[in-house]
């Protein structure tokens, strides 16, 4: 599958190599050989500066710089933990999946350079529940595979650095991606997101140190380790530098993970890679982070795909999920549909986001069950304003970008479908949930 | 830097420690900021999101790090983009925070009780909270008048689900501020709790088996700040606004926690706790709070009863009183003053006892008094008099630093809120708590140390925690040469209890003996408990008490010995001296001691008998014997128990809740509590009929009131100097309150008393040298085969008074025997079947129970269970035995 833009893919090499999930065949192709340089040649603090200079930024959504969270990692306070957020649950999220299916030596790799760039020695997998199957095949034999080379274990390379990875299953829970509550979870208590400070860095996994770090940022450490800053920094623009997986879905023709370098426009990835748009139709909206993303507009196409110029158009970068509606696409559906889902994944801690997520639904099927009137668009505005800023996590925030851009660029399509009158007449219901 | 900062709140200045709350600061300048999830008591955990305000901080210059200025040379206030939560944010210098002042805030808040509502039933007007429910006062204070949220769709949940047999929960009103789990949690130590399940069907669950296992239950129907959780007893029994709130005392223990009755219509129909923060903070235990059902029994005594042939006819005050005094009057003229005697309950007040001795040992003439019968028989204590806790000790404070030994007392079911407060000390504020039992009790899953000895060792180890104490070199040797004498002779006397025999003895290591008296006396304070497990043995006391003297841990707060006495005022039944051998205020009696209970209660030891408030006929067939020898019994008593059935003359006595009176509790605080309701019948209070007693026998009191009689106690008793009803009521002062005050989920507020401590000898630096005494321990009985027979008390009991509280009944326990698995297994044997067990002759059948926290070698029946099995084998007094068991 030819890219393009790149040569040859950073990430995505089994796109380019075949069967390099099997450790042969990655080691005949640079396999370990940053983990060999990184701890024969240069120091923990070598490994995180090397990976501050790079510029590498956060791919689970928030792009905060991976090096700097590394250097926050308190020196003195044992043990430490490496924890590998591979929840990947953000609707039209599937990139860590699929460097974990095709190319897991060099996400584990960076792993283990993380802890060693951090002084741990025990790593977490922590994935969502439905990566049994991946979990117990293709990513556990990898992780066996490491283990009888050598990779994993006690001292790695004949070092005085040791280190341990284990993979741990969520129970299926959106909420767990954020990571304090995935912390929560991985002790066993319920998915909750945990106030900060302290910050994991600080008291994280069993109140010890901890990095939090999604799959495809450490599968990036791997090559800039092996490659240094200045070859990495070849990729992207200068504040966002690298290449990025785009996982992309909704009314394209090829739906499906491209690695871009960073800055590419969304034109190319919708048009060039995505094959445009089924049967030839307009794009309505783009939602680029999936379920929490605003959605962009039409006119937003050229945006080039990089952290600055995606926040400058009005939406995010985040973990690069961009779903594409069509002209044939009703933005109220849209919308419920991710209200829906918020609804169902609010872990229910605070008020702002249990509550309010669930009266959006009720006021979404309202309307387009064709009772609602347009006191209720209004309503829905009020409703993530009384949101907005008051939740606990960001997942309650996350409801309000999606909604309040939906409302802005298709209010016609909300209006149509209310009521002129003030008051509906609605049938009885059974939409009587009990529990117990 | 100041460990002080200060900030502006609503633009008025405020200065408070470093690292305070902003809710808190706030409260300081009577700013209330309206919480849900918030408690006092618990780590915050910002969930309900009502306590959002705006929160600005002086702008730093980059450039330069000073504040930056604006033109008027004011520091610049940059605010957070979001607001924040009051209850998780601390406080910084030069802090702005806006709560009624931003319209965004008062917005916010708002919008989140907006939100709280969307899933509220509403349905106030049958809701036991209505009138004192946070939800329903905020509300009114900060939210929509309306409510916008389409009815048809609101949540449902059960109305009615019991998550045990004493607390009911109305999932649909409830708001998740998950303060019910996280009391159970970081309170209680009982996790019993959790949300389930997430979003808007979070509910709240019981895991435990049975639902809601835990002493403490009640008390999260207090921080439920809504009608979620009710309890079984109180739901849908009157309106918050329709009752009187009475201030109180909890009857059922030595703790002495602090109540208030919730009264109407001359019943009680709730109890809860009044906060004392010296005593039991802002909790009572379950038994305290079901407990109270025997107040409005049918069955309590209503009239005198004097006794014609077979039957107990009713008979008014003055026949009643005037045979009493007749038939005293002619025993005594023929037989002396020493044919008589009294046994009075460690239930009455001070001023009932104070009373009750005087009439024997002023009017009477003799020193035949006695409160020890029952439990408590099965623990002495004399110690608090030189060595009690200081006053001003507070283990709801102590933590990193202080030492806790316990030693014997199973704190969860003998004193429940001291179990609390020092499972706090241990997991919350780090003290390091050393729990000593011969068997595996609750408090060991939340301390540093476990030390489990041999059942009868305890002296030992006592003794040998001094011995390694004083071979170590840690004695405080200052403190003890000016204030101890005797301490060559204790040398001496230690050298028998080296580490290696004291380890033989109580099969622990020499290493754990030494580091146990190493961690007690290097601490900087050191508290020792005992309890009734730890044997009645005067050898023990006088090693504890040496022990907290030679480590200097005593005449100080938060330092001295804690006995775990079983009844709501035994240390006041010691105080007031009602023992034949010493007068009030621990003074001995120089000549003629009288006798102890067990002489009298022995065929032939007297020939009159006063019992008030015991009932010695159910513990033991032989005191049985002996009252029905009794020339003449008069029994005072709330019902017509088997002794009463016995007696000559029958007395109705008022319950605590119908009269006023005092309490002094196991750390010798001195409380009072009010009337309640009225009793029932014709029934008065103790003193009083012991006033009528001592009449009709020529004396002429004129008590007017407990007060009066407490009045009398202060001169009299020089321990109790200054303990008047007013100053025992009067308020705390008005700092202590503000500081350490909440009363967090209770809209009303009674009266806040601390009560009163009287000072130990330890405590007064002019006092005599106080000798250290050692009592030879008593030989460890010959190694008998079998297991130990071991009685403990438990929380729910067969008592009387309990067993009237029906809610309850489903805890009190059947006479069960607890075996390990492995004595089980030996004897072949499993949960249900039934074994004989005996003991010189004595046998007695009981199911079997396997208990995995019983160790082998030891076998638990719980004792005061229905039939008293436990007693026929330990003795009405004892503790434990050696006894045989077989499969029947
Ligand atoms: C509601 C929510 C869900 C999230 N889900 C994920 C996720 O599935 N995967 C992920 O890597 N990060 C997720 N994050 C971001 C993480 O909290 C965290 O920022 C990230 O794992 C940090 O790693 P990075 O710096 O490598 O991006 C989520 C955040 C929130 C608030
Ligand atoms: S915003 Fe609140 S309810 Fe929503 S997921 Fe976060 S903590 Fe849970
Ligand atoms: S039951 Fe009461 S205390 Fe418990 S979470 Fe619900 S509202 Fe809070
Ligand atoms: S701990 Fe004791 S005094 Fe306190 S409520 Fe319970 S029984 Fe009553
Ligand atoms: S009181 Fe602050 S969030 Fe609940």
């Amino acid at each position: 599958m030819a890219n393009p833009l790149l040569k040859e893919h950073v990430l995505l090499r089994h796109r380019d190599i075949e069967d390099i999930h099997k450790i042969d065949v990655y080691l005949a192709h640079d396999g370990y050989r940053a983990l060999e340089k990184g701890l024969k040649e240069m120091t923990p603090d070598d490994v995180t500066n090397v990976v501050k200079a790079s510029g590498l930024r956060g791919r689970g959504g928030a792009g905060f710089p991976t090096g700097v969270k590394w250097g926050f990692i308190p020196k003195n306070l044992n043990p430490k933990y490496v924890v590998v957020n591979a929840d990947e649950s953000e609707p039209g999220t599937f990139k860590d999946r699929e460097i974990m299916e095709s190319n897991p030596h060099q996400f584990i790799e960076g792993v283990i350079l993380c802890a060693y760039a951090v002084g741990a020695e025990t790593c977490y997998i922590y994935g969502r529940g439905e990566f049994w199957t991946l979990f117990h095949g293709r990513m556990q034999e990898a992780i066996d595979e490491a283990y009888e080379k050598g990779f994993l274990g006690k001292n790695i390379f004949d070092t005085d650095f040791s280190c341990d990875m284990y993979l741990h299953l969520g129970a299926g829970a959106y909420i767990c991606g954020e990571e304090t509550a995935l912390l929560n979870s991985l002790e066993g208590l319920m998915g909750q997101p945990r106030s900060r400070p302290p910050f994991p860095a600080v008291a994280g996994l069993y109140a010890k140190p901890t990095v939090v770090n999604n799959v495809e940022t450490l599968a990036n450490v791997t090559p800039i380790v092996l490659h240094g800053a200045d070859w990495y920094r070849q990729f992207g623009t200068e504040k966002s530098p690298g290449t990025k997986i785009c996982s992309l879905s909704g009314r394209v023709n090829r739906p499906g993970n491209y690695e871009v370098p960073l800055g590419t426009p969304i034109r190319y990835l919708i048009e060039e890679l995505g094959g445009g748009i089924i049967d030839g139709k307009a794009v309505k909206a783009i939602l680029p982070a999936g379920a929490s993303s605003s959605n962009m507009g039409a006119d937003k196409i050229d945006t080039p795909m990089d952290y600055e110029s995606m926040a400058a158009a009005g939406g995010m970068l985040g973990s690069a999920s961009f779903i594409i509606l069509d002209e044939t696409i009703n933005a109220v559906w849209a919308a419920e549909k991710n209200v829906k889902f918020f609804k169902h994944e609010s872990c229910g801690k605070c008020s702002p986001c249990r509550e309010g997520t669930f009266w959006l639904t009720s006021v979404y099927r309202k309307l387009r069950e064709g009772y609602g009137t347009k006191q209720d668009v209004e309503l829905i505005e009020t409703i993530i304003n009384q949101m907005e800023g008051n939740c606990f996590c960001l997942l309650g925030e996350f409801v309000v970008p999606g909604v309040r851009t939906s409302l802005e660029l298709f209010r016609n399509e909300y209006e149509s479908l209310a009521s002129e009158e003030n008051e509906v007449d609605q049938p009885q219901k059974d939409l009587i949930h009990t529990f117990f | 830097m100041s460990d002080n900062v200060t900030l502006t709140i609503d633009g008025v200045q405020v200065t408070v420690p470093k690292g305070t709350l902003i809710v808190e600061a706030a409260k300081q300048i009577e700013n209330e900021i309206p919480v849900f999830c918030y408690h006092g008591k618990m780590d915050p955990v910002g969930m309900c999101r009502m306590c959002l305000v705006e929160v600005g901080q002086p702008a730093i210059d980059r450039g330069t790090g000073k504040p930056e200025l604006d033109e008027d040379g004011n520091p610049v206030v940059r605010f957070f983009p979001k607001p924040m939560t009051a209850c998780t944010t601390t406080v910084s210098e030069g802090m702005v925070v806006k709560v009624d002042t931003s319209e965004a805030a008062v917005d916010d808040r708002k919008a989140v009780l907006e939100f709280l509502l969307t899933s509220h039933p509403l349905d106030c007007p049958v809701c036991d909270k209505g009138g004192e429910c946070p939800l329903q006062d905020l509300t009114i204070r900060h939210g929509p008048g309306n409510s916008r949220f389409d009815y048809e769709d609101k949540q449902h949940f059960p109305k009615r689900y019991p998550l045990g047999d004493l607390i009911v929960l109305d999932m649909e009103r409830c708001i998740i501020c998950a303060r019910c789990v996280r009391f159970q949690q970081e309170i209680a130590f009982d996790p019993v709790l959790a949300i389930e399940n997430r979003g808007r069907r979070a509910h709240i669950v019981s895991y435990s088996k049975p639902g809601f296992d835990s002493h403490y239950s009640g008390n999260t129907t207090d921080v439920c700040p809504v009608g979620a959780l009710t309890t079984r007893d109180f739901r849908f029994g009157a309106r918050a606004w329709e009752m009187t709130n009475v201030p109180s005392l909890c009857n059922h223990c030595g703790v002495g926690c602090n109540t208030v009755l919730g009264t109407r219509a001359g019943t009680i129909r709730r109890i809860m706790p009044r906060q004392n923060e010296a005593v039991n903070e802002l909790w009572i235990c379950d038994k305290g709070r079901f407990g109270h059902h025997f107040n409005g029994s049918p069955d309590r005594l209503t009239t005198p009863l004097i006794r014609k042939g077979e039957e107990l006819v009713e008979a008014t005050w003055d026949e009643a009183l005037s045979l009493i005094g007749e038939k005293f009057g002619a025993i005594k003229s023929a037989n002396g003053a020493d044919s008589l005697g009294g046994i009075a309950g460690a239930r009455l007040t001070n001023e009932d006892l104070y009373v009750f001795q005087k009439l024997f040992r002023e009017i009477i003439g003799t020193n035949n008094i006695d409160h020890r019968v029952g439990l408590s028989a099965a623990l002495e204590d004399e110690t608090a008099f030189t060595v009690g806790v200081g006053v001003g000790t507070d283990l709801g404070s102590v933590g990193k630093g202080t030492t806790i030994l316990n030693i014997g007392a199973d704190l969860d079911q003998d004193a429940p809120i001291l179990y609390l407060r020092v499972a706090g000390a241990s997991v919350k504020r780090g003290a390091h708590v050393i729990n000593a039992g011969g068997r595996r009790t609750k408090l060991d899953a939340q301390v540093q140390t476990t030390l489990r000895y041999n059942y009868g060792s305890a002296a030992r180890l006592a003794l040998g925690l001094l011995a390694s104490v004083v071979s170590q070199g840690l004695v405080a040797k200052e403190w003890a040469d000016s204030r101890t004498s005797g301490m060559a002779d204790l040398e001496k006397a230690l050298k028998n209890f080296g580490a290696d025999k004291v380890a033989e003895a109580t099969g622990l290591t020499t290493n754990a003996i030494d580091a146990a008296a190493k961690a007690f006396a290097e601490a900087e304070n050191g508290i020792i408990i005992f309890g009734l497990e730890a044997g009645n043995d005067p050898a023990l006391r006088a090693a504890l008490e040496a022990l907290a003297l030679a480590t200097g841990h005593a005449g100080k707060p938060n330092n001295g010995v804690i006995a775990v006495l079983p009844h709501a005022n035994s240390r006041g039944a010691i105080d007031m001296g009602i023992l034949p051998d010493r007068l009030p205020g621990y003074k001995p009696v120089e000549s003629n001691a009288g006798l102890s209970a067990v002489e009298m209660l022995t065929a032939g030891g007297v020939k009159g008998l006063l019992i008030a408030a015991a009932d010695p006929a159910v513990e033991s067939e032989s005191y049985k014997q002996a009252l029905q020898q009794l020339d003449f019994l008069v029994v005072q008593e709330l019902f017509l128990t088997e002794t009463a059935q016995m007696a000559d003359v029958v007395l109705p006595a008022k319950g605590n809740a119908e009269r006023d009176g005092s309490y002094t509790n196991l750390e010798r605080r001195v409380q009072t509590f009010d009337m309640g309701v009225p009793a029932p019948g014709k029934a008065w209070a103790d003193w009083l009929i012991f006033t009528g007693i001592a009449g009709q026998l020529g004396a002429d009191w004129a008590y007017a009131s407990a007060d009066g009689v407490m009045a009398e106690i202060t001169q009299r008793v020089p321990l109790y100097a200054g303990m008047d009803f007013k100053n025992l009521t009067a308020p705390i002062s008005l700092q202590r309150k503000t500081e350490h005050y909440i009363y967090e989920g209770m809209s009303f507020t009674t009266d806040i008393r601390e009560g009163i401590q009287w000072a130990t000898v330890a405590e007064s630096d002019s006092a005599p040298k106080i000798p250290l005494r050692f009592i030879e321990p008593a030989k460890a009985s010959s190694q008998e085969q079998g297991l130990t027979l071991v009685a403990p008390r438990m929380l729910y009991d067969g008592g009387r008074l309990l067993a009237e509280a029906d809610v309850v009944n489903a805890h009190i326990l059947e006479p069960q025997l607890m075996l390990s698995r492995s004595d089980a297994q030996k004897l072949g044997v499993s949960t249900g079947d039934s074994v004989t067990v005996s003991q010189n002759g004595t046998a007695i059948t009981v199911p079997v129970y396997i208990e995995r926290t019983v160790s082998e070698g030891v076998a638990l029946l719980p004792r005061n269970l229905a039939g008293r099995p436990a007693e026929k084998l330990v003795g009405p007094n004892g503790l434990y035995s050696t006894v045989k068991v077989e499969k029947s």
